[in-house]
């Protein structure tokens, strides 16, 4: 039974760029719909114009067959449609109940009953599966729990219907098995779920149809059981696309960053990062896993002289770099692919090209006798734009237009093009699609095997393992194993040390650090 | 990975050239009114005749004409600018003044009111001969009078009646009238004989009625002529003010606001004088809302433009004042860099406490700016002030220490020079150096300007420190370039005006001459209208107070979308200009001005 329909969706943003060009979406009552499609194929924007925050430029959008108009997200979610947003939308000083419950009290004028909001969630993340901490900071806790707030915060609202813009971009593998057992169970309870990705392992686990986007268009809308990856990903990309990277062997070379005893002392007292020592070298790709919220966040802070140390010792090629804060480290050629690429990686109102300049705007050549030299950095726009297929007319647009993917491929370039001699990449292909994922792990292994040093930090496993020369696993703030990437290190065997069921011996590392 | 983006058909040349085109033909237009108002405006010979007359001051009409080109450009660069933005602030404002009409013609429908209001006289004109009666109120050839519905007393009077003593047979006249020329009661009369019939009403004279009697002064008056009398006794004349109509209350009202919005809309370019102080006044708000804009782009809410304005005017009257014999090409320069530095301090200060004590920057130039008034009034109360004074202002600066004038007879000053130069500077501060892309980075989003590895604690210091600079050479035209003295209140909330200015032009430095311009109009166009329009001066306030909170609540609404559209993926955005600000308060001050 036909439930949400999108008719010949046409959508020109103001600046001229076509996001929907004919669009056609069927979703039916109860079914798991995944969409795909590669960065700035136009899905957030047809989920935009689904959830009310975009005005279609034609097209009509049919409820129960009945035609509808949905100016704003209100009207959405009177409609029971809710939306979890790529990029988060909470309030960070408020907790994590009261964001939940805000959406709704607002609307009655009521003052917000603390209380009842803690209660609130609490049943609610059971009902759903969904765990989640009502009294903590949104600010302070891990981005998966984000996710699941979003994901109450719509369901509170009475969603039926709920669109989840690439849930899974920022959930570790647990949390993503954790998800899809919840997003199972609002269907079983008669719920409908749209959902975004661009892993495509997981639209054939999970969902039931999947439709495939390209350039603006819908290329087609198919059963999940009579598809394939491949054909998937031929689909969306128009060719073939190559999942495997070809990492040659090569013998790593001088060490590029030691690290000493690092530890990091948050502001409650609590160590964080405790007593770490490992070294990266020339031609080597050094992975960290472990499920997120154990310590990687705060290491790469420290690293990136975003956070001083507690104690310990940070050098690099040498050179003693502890506490030299953000530009020092830059100054010492290290890149930095963050985390939370919307807090850290961009500043969405400024233009691209400025935001490709943040690290070097002040040396030569864009900086002239005291001067920016605007036409340098409209050309290193232009440059990177077309170098690293950024999908946009040109580098004076406000990042804030461009796709969320293509806003990550910004900081990948930026990154990239700073001639680092060590990259700390966490999450880099997070929210690319498949064909971007390609190149950039192509690119990281190509690099690396120029000399290049990087540690990678993902929350996806197979990532890690399919990049790194080396592995270090990080639980409760300290590396509780290392291994060489040798094949026949599995998944389950670093899962055991990643959820603190094993752990080696400071002897057993000791050759491997 | 080669994928172009998907666009609409590149619009035709015709259509990109269309922002270019406008803003020309506005900036030649807006120069070429103006200047035709303000010599004269009627007619093109009237206006002929007015440059004729100044002919020996020639150099006067080239300097107008080019600060009105200068009004022109910042026509122009206001739309070129804003593009779609401009069209949504011209609305605002056209709003704005709209419901300020509504406004003020509803206050004016209390203007029709003079006409049942004032004192009157009534008399009896007659040849015969006055009869005397004790029982009687008035006698032949006297008047009586009286004030009716005056304002403020306990029960003013609506209608009145006299009595007086008549004879069969006599011929008399009886009239009604305003009792002096301020009095423009309407009346109308009746008169009662003794037996309680009327026998005679009127509510008017016509004209030759008012040539004929020497009392009457308008055909509001009323007289009922000729009548005989029908016999002996005690007559009453029953006098009250004509009943207003509906379409009278109206028209007076339109006729009123008309007025007092012609005074208000052309009255700042009906003649040089008036337009010069319009003029000096946009250029301290330009100045002021250039020093805001700056720390707005660094999304820092400092107030500090006001001290640093006191220090500037301070510093540089000092300097103007003990100049002694140096000539003026060597004071103004030392006083106009004394006055920047001074700023530079005084910005200084709050920004180090923001940055490193992580002080509140609003309450800490809040704090500063009190300090600086009172340490400005200390010092001209006690050092500056000449004994023999009678008010509380330095003496006048010498000669040298004032900014030579453009237009004679005028305070616009080579401070229009200054202000161009520091629009240029702030553009390009912003715009072309290192410490303008760190200004707009941290202001954009602070974590991504750490992590890029700019160090915002220095820059979030500078920016305040570096819209002092500003600050300071407004206050520094304030009193070399306006009063040529130091007096108290020099500023009275400037800093507030400038934010208004500042978020209108979405703090982008090549729009502020335009807004600082059209603020500075209404301000000045508010006191013509004070002036000239039989208003009172609250009522003007409150006009200029809804179309500031009009304007400000766009500003606001554009700063409250942007602020959404951090929060909220990919918003439809606008492409060109980003405001940049954080919250805003708002206060209209009235700025008292000397009189032209
Ligand atoms: N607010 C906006 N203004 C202008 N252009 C926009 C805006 N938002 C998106 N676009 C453009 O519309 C196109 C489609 O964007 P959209 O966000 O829908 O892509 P997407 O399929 O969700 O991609 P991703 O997988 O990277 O999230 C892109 O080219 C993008 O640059
Ligand atoms: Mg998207």
């Amino acid at each position: 039974m036909t439930l949400l329909q999108a008719k010949d969706i046409v959508k020109v943003y103001p600046n001229g760029v076509i996001a929907n060009n004919g669009v056609n979406l069927t979703v039916i009552k109860g079914e798991i719909h995944a969409i795909v499609g590669e960065n700035g194929a136009g899905k957030s924007t047809l989920m935009k114009i689904l959830y009310g925050l975009e005005q279609p430029t034609s097209g009509s959008i049919l409820l129960d067959d009945k035609p509808v108009t949905i100016h704003n997200p209100q009207a959405a979610i009177d409609l029971g449609i809710g939306m979890v947003h790529q990029n988060f939308m909470l309030v960070d000083s408020f907790t994590v109940a009261e964001n939940i419950a805000l959406g709704r009290e607002s609307v009655r004028g009521v003052a917000l009953d603390r209380k009842k909001a803690v209660a609130d969630t609490e049943q609610l993340a059971r009902d759903y599966g969904l765990s989640v901490d009502p009294t903590a900071k949104v600010g302070d806790v891990p981005v998966g729990m984000r996710q699941r707030v979003e994901i109450l915060k719509a369901l509170y609202r009475g969603a039926q219907i709920l669109i989840l813009d690439e849930p899974t971009a920022v959930l570790t593998p647990k949390e993503t098995t954790d998800l899809f057992a919840a997003i199972r169970s609002l269907v079983n309870q008669g719920k409908t779920v749209i959902f975004i990705t661009h892993k495509l392992r997981e639209v054939m686990e999970i969902s039931d149809r999947v439709t495939v986007m390209r350039d603006a268009r819908h290329v087609g809308t198919v059963n999940t059981f009579q598809t394939s990856i491949a054909e998937l990903a031929r689909m969306m990309v128009g060719r073939e696309v190559f999942m495997q990277v070809d990492r040659p062997p090569v013998t790593p070379g001088q060490p590029v960053l030691q690290v000493h005893n690092l530890t990091f002392t948050n502001e409650a007292g609590r160590p964080i990062v405790r007593n770490v020592s490992f070294t990266v070298r020339e031609k080597e790709i050094v992975g960290i896993a472990g499920v997120e919220g154990n310590g990687q966040t705060e290491l790469i802070e420290v690293l990136t002289g975003l956070r001083p140390p507690t104690s310990g010792s940070i050098q690099v090629e040498g050179k003693e770099v502890t506490g030299h804060g953000a530009r020092g480290m830059r100054e010492a050629q290290v890149a930095h692919i963050p985390e939370d690429r919307l807090t850290n990686g961009v500043a969405r109102d400024v233009s691209i090209a400025d935001n490709l300049i943040v690290d070097r705007y002040y040396r030569e050549p864009f900086k002239r006798s005291g001067l920016l030299d605007l036409n340098q950095i409209r050309r290193n726009g232009e440059q990177l734009i077309e170098q690293f297929g950024i999908l946009v007319e040109n580098g004076d647009q406000p990042v804030a237009s461009l796709s969320g993917g293509n806003m990550q491929k910004v900081i990948v370039a930026r990154e990239f093009s700073s001639s680092p001699h060590l990259l700390i990449a966490a999450q880099p292909t997070r929210g690319v699609d498949i064909g971007a994922i390609e190149f950039i792990h192509q690119q990281l292994v190509n690099k690396r095997s120029d000399g290049l040093a990087i540690l990678l930090v993902s929350a996806d496993l197979q990532e890690v393992m399919k990049l790194s020369d080396r592995i270090l696993v990080m639980y409760n703030g300290e590396i509780a194993a290392i291994f060489p990437n040798t094949p026949d290190l599995t998944e389950e065997k670093l899962g055991l040390y990643m959820l603190g069921a094993q752990r080696q011996s400071a002897e057993e590392m000791e050759g491997l650090r | 990975m080669t994928s172009t983006p998907r666009r609409t058909p590149p619009s035709a040349p015709a259509a990109r050239l269309i922002a270019p085109l406008l803003a020309a033909v506005f900036a030649i237009g807006v120069t070429f009114f103006i200047t035709y108002r303000i010599f004269g405006g009627e007619t093109l010979d009237a206006v002929m005749q007015a440059i004729n007359d100044r002919q020996t001051e020639a150099n006067d009409f080239a300097a107008i004409l080019f600060i009105n080109a200068l009004v022109g450009i910042s026509v122009a660069l206001f739309i070129v600018q804003l593009r779609r933005i401009a069209l949504r602030v011209t609305i605002t404002v056209v709003v704005a003044l709209i419901f300020g009409f509504i406004m003020t013609t509803v206050f004016n429908l209390d203007s029709a009111n003079r006409y049942i209001r004032g004192e009157f006289r009534v008399s009896v004109v007659t040849e015969a001969e006055v009869i005397e009666d004790e029982a009687a109120d008035m006698e032949y050839g006297q008047a009586r009078g009286d004030d009716f519905n005056r304002q403020g007393v306990l029960n003013p009077i609506s209608e009145a009646a006299y009595t007086f003593a008549g004879r069969q047979g006599d011929l008399i006249n009886v009239l009604a009238y305003a009792a002096n020329r301020r009095s423009e009661v309407d009346l109308q009369v009746e008169l009662i004989a003794p037996d309680g019939t009327s026998i005679g009403a009127s509510n008017f004279a016509t004209d030759e009625q008012v040539e004929q009697f020497d009392d009457l002064q308008s055909v509001n008056d009323a007289i009922i002529q000729g009548i005989t009398l029908p016999a002996d006794g005690l007559y009453t004349i029953h006098v009250r003010p004509q009943d207003l109509q509906t379409g009278t209350i109206l028209s007076e009202a339109l006729t009123n606001t008309r007025g007092a919005y012609e005074a208000f809309l052309l009255g700042a370019i009906s003649r040089v004088n008036r337009w010069a102080v319009w003029i000096q006044d946009a250029l301290t708000l330009i100045l002021v809302g250039l020093a805001i804009s700056i720390v707005f782009r660094a999304r820092q809410f400092s107030l500090g433009a006001e001290g640093q304005l006191y220090f500037g005017a301070l510093v540089s009257g000092v300097i103007a004042l003990s100049g002694g014999a140096l000539p003026g090409w060597i004071i103004i320069p030392v006083a106009l860099v004394a006055a920047m530095t001074a700023g530079f301090l005084w910005g200084l200060l709050p920004g180090i406490l923001k940055a490193y004590l992580n002080a509140n920057e609003l309450v800490s130039t809040l704090m500063l700016n009190t300090i600086a008034v009172r340490f400005y009034e200390l010092v001209l109360t006690f050092q500056l002030q000449p004994p023999e004074a009678g008010y509380t202002a330095s003496s006048d600066y010498p000669l040298s220490g004032q900014l030579p004038v453009l237009v004679a007879n005028t305070q616009v000053t080579i401070a229009v020079f200054i202000v161009i130069i520091a629009v240029i500077a702030v553009w390009l501060l912003i715009t072309r150096t290192p410490l303008g892309y760190e200004i707009r980075t941290a202001g954009s989003n602070l974590k991504f300007a750490n992590y890029g590895g700019i160090n915002t604690k220095r820059t979030i210091m500078l920016s305040l420190a570096v819209s002092g600079i500003v600050a300071g050479l407004a206050g520094a035209h304030l009193g070399m370039g306006i009063h040529r003295m130091l007096i108290l209140n020099i500023s009275l909330g400037l800093a507030f005006e400038g934010v208004v200015v500042a978020l209108l032009a979405r703090n982008n430095p090549l729009v502020i001459p335009f807004t600082g311009l059209l603020y500075a109009y209404l301000r000045s166009g508010a006191q013509f209208m004070e002036r000239d329009a039989n208003i009172s001066f609250e009522i003007v306030r409150i006009i200029q107070a809804v179309i500031i909170l009009l304007i400000t609540a766009e500003a606001l609404l554009a700063f409250v979308q942007s602020r959404r559209k951090l929060t909220t993926p990919a918003e439809p955005s606008t492409p060109t200009t980003t405001m940049e600000s954080p919250r805003l308060i708002i206060e209209s001050s009235a700025g008292e001005k000397k009189n032209v």
